[in-house]
């Protein structure tokens, strides 16, 4: 077990600033570290803690300066950087954004914010499979979260359902705690960048391509996972004592919705290259906007959203 | 060297001297062969260090102590007034990683003697008038964690009734196994309702009601 310590950080006073940033992930963080730097008011607030998804990727490999880094320590790096110049509200989750005197009013959790800008860095979340057990099972053997939950099934055997990084890098992390995972991929190739490939390989992982899964079974706990060769169309399966299923994210984007941003038909944010929404002073970063997926674009986009709510702002 | 880091510890006392106002109790009870008590130890004289208003003090998890605050597992963390709070702001295990957060917005609450809820759930905590035991099982690794155990640990601060209860299940594997722990957050409440997730006060209190109404 790891004897980690993460800070707290609360804001409890309602505010007026220049900019609210809505989510602390890497995108918020770092929109707010340039929006300080610029000379502009800001805070950022989150439902959860700073660091959003990447505070679950057990590791992290692509981010310029790290060779590799547990992706809750990189958060913390982020979130203890991001400190030294603004506040960030956490646990405060904005419940609605109304119009007031030209400016926004974010009502939240702990207090009311009124801002010239916002900027939406509220990332995603996991996406469901939408197969039978999926719902019944969760939380009996079905998770999203490996780190949260992987210690559960050392010395046992789990599926990955999606084959893509996230699965990959999850199921390399499951390998390292003791458990056994196999790799349930839809599609007829590896789904994941080659580095993970190797280590998949390396590490001797089952990964199976081409495999439909179409059912989570068993009796008030997960007993095995149900699937369709999508090759032969024969009906297979593996008994396993869990699910890991990371089969894509979906935004979320409902507040920016209510107050009239336009989405693309997945609900994604659509923004200009300068990250500006179809609302005057409204802007967004990160995941949110469904470009990449990838912590250090979302970083860049946080710096790019700050700097042109800079201009939009201060330089009119 | 302490757990730590100096620039944490700058930055704690900073929160400290702007949040805290009144005492805080923070007690650790500790046992034999008890893997990790040691370091809870540690750890919570190195917080009591930062600020004149928390008070530290270990106590025998076997002893009059332990009884008074409902203490039964070693280690147990417990944040309190030592008066009306008791020991229903409590941790069961270390609290470490994304708990340790947890831990100092407790003392800083417990300082305020208040925590923040919507009046919608004030309203429904205030209906609470039996006594209502949540448990929070967490992994020290799971970041929806700690929402989960400071809703537990605010419905306590705010209602003398409720004890919020963080269990670490990695360190209580067979607590964790007797409620088919399998994904955390996991709350449990009175030993019968459960769920599972990080939710909003507005839909974690209708579980506590149901817990409570059950009582009936």
């Amino acid at each position: 077990m790891s004897i980690g310590f993460v800070l707290p950080s609360a804001s409890r006073e309602n505010k007026e600033v220049d900019v609210a940033i809505i989510g602390a992930g890497p995108a918020g963080l770092s929109a707010g570290i340039y929006a300080i730097r610029a000379g502009m008011s800001a805070i950022i607030i989150d439902k959860g803690n700073a660091g959003g998804l990447a505070e679950e990727a057990p590791f992290v490999e692509n981010y310029l300066g790290f060779e590799g880094i547990e992706g809750e320590k990189l958060a913390k790096l982020f979130k203890e950087h991001a400190m030294k110049y603004v506040e960030i509200s956490e646990r405060n989750e904005v419940r609605d954004i109304i119009m007031e005197n030209g400016k926004f009013v974010l009502k939240a959790e702990k207090g009311e914010y009124t801002a010239k800008a916002i900027i939406f860095a509220t990332g995603t979340t996991h996406k469901t499979i939408g197969v039978p057990g999926e719902k019944e099972l969760f939380g009996k053997g079905v998770s999203y979260c490996v780190t949260c939950d992987g210690y559960f099934y050392r010395g046992k055997r789990v599926a990955v359902i999606g084959g893509g990084n996230s699965g990959a890098i999850a199921a390399i992390y499951l390998k390292d705690l003791g458990v056994e995972p196999v790799v349930l991929e839809y599609m007829p190739t590896y789904m994941c960048e080659k580095a993970y490939q190797d280590i998949i390989k390396e590490k001797g992982i089952k990964y199976i391509t081409n495999a439909m899964v179409t059912e989570i079974a068993g009796e008030n706990k997960v007993e095995k996972v149900v699937y369709k060769d999508r090759t032969s169309g024969e009906i297979k399966e593996e008994k396993v004592d869990g699910v890991f299923i990371y089969v894509g994210l979906i935004p979320i984007s409902e507040l920016a919705k209510k107050i009239g941003v336009d989405t693309d038909n997945r609900g994604y944010i659509k923004v200009s290259p300068k990250m500006r929404t179809n609302v005057p002073m409204v802007y967004a970063a990160g995941d949110v906007t469904g470009i990449a997926g990838q912590i250090i674009i979302a970083a860049g986009q946080g710096a790019m959203a700050a700097l042109t709510a800079y201009e939009d702002l201060m330089l009119r | 060297m302490g757990y730590i880091g100096d620039k944490d510890k700058e930055y704690l006392k900073g929160e400290f001297d702007k949040y805290l106002k009144e005492k805080v109790m923070l007690l650790v009870f500790t046992g034999d062969n008890c893997q990790y008590c040691n370091v809870a130890t540690a750890l919570g004289q190195e917080v009591a260090e930062l600020h004149d208003a928390i008070e530290f003090h270990e106590y025998p998890v076997n002893g009059e102590e332990a009884k008074k605050y409902g203490v039964e597992h070693a280690p147990t963390v417990v944040i309190t007034d030592g008066d009306k709070y008791g020991g229903r702001i409590r941790y069961v295990g270390l609290p470490s990683g994304y708990e340790f957060s947890s831990m100092i917005e407790d003392i800083i609450d417990v300082s305020r003697r208040t925590a923040e809820v919507s009046d919608e759930v004030k309203m429904q905590l205030q209906m609470i008038d039996k006594p209502v035991r949540i448990q929070v099982f967490v992994t020290p690794t799971c970041p929806y964690c700690p929402r989960a155990v400071r809703t537990a640990h605010r419905f306590a601060i705010l209602n003398e009734n409720i004890i919020g209860e963080m269990v670490e299940a990695m360190e209580f594997p067979e607590w964790a196994n007797k409620w088919n722990v399998m994904s955390v957050p996991h709350i449990l409440i009175n030993e019968d309702v459960q769920f599972i997730g990080a939710y909003p006060d507005e839909q974690y209190i209708k579980y506590v009601v149901e817990a409570w109404k059950k009582m009936k």
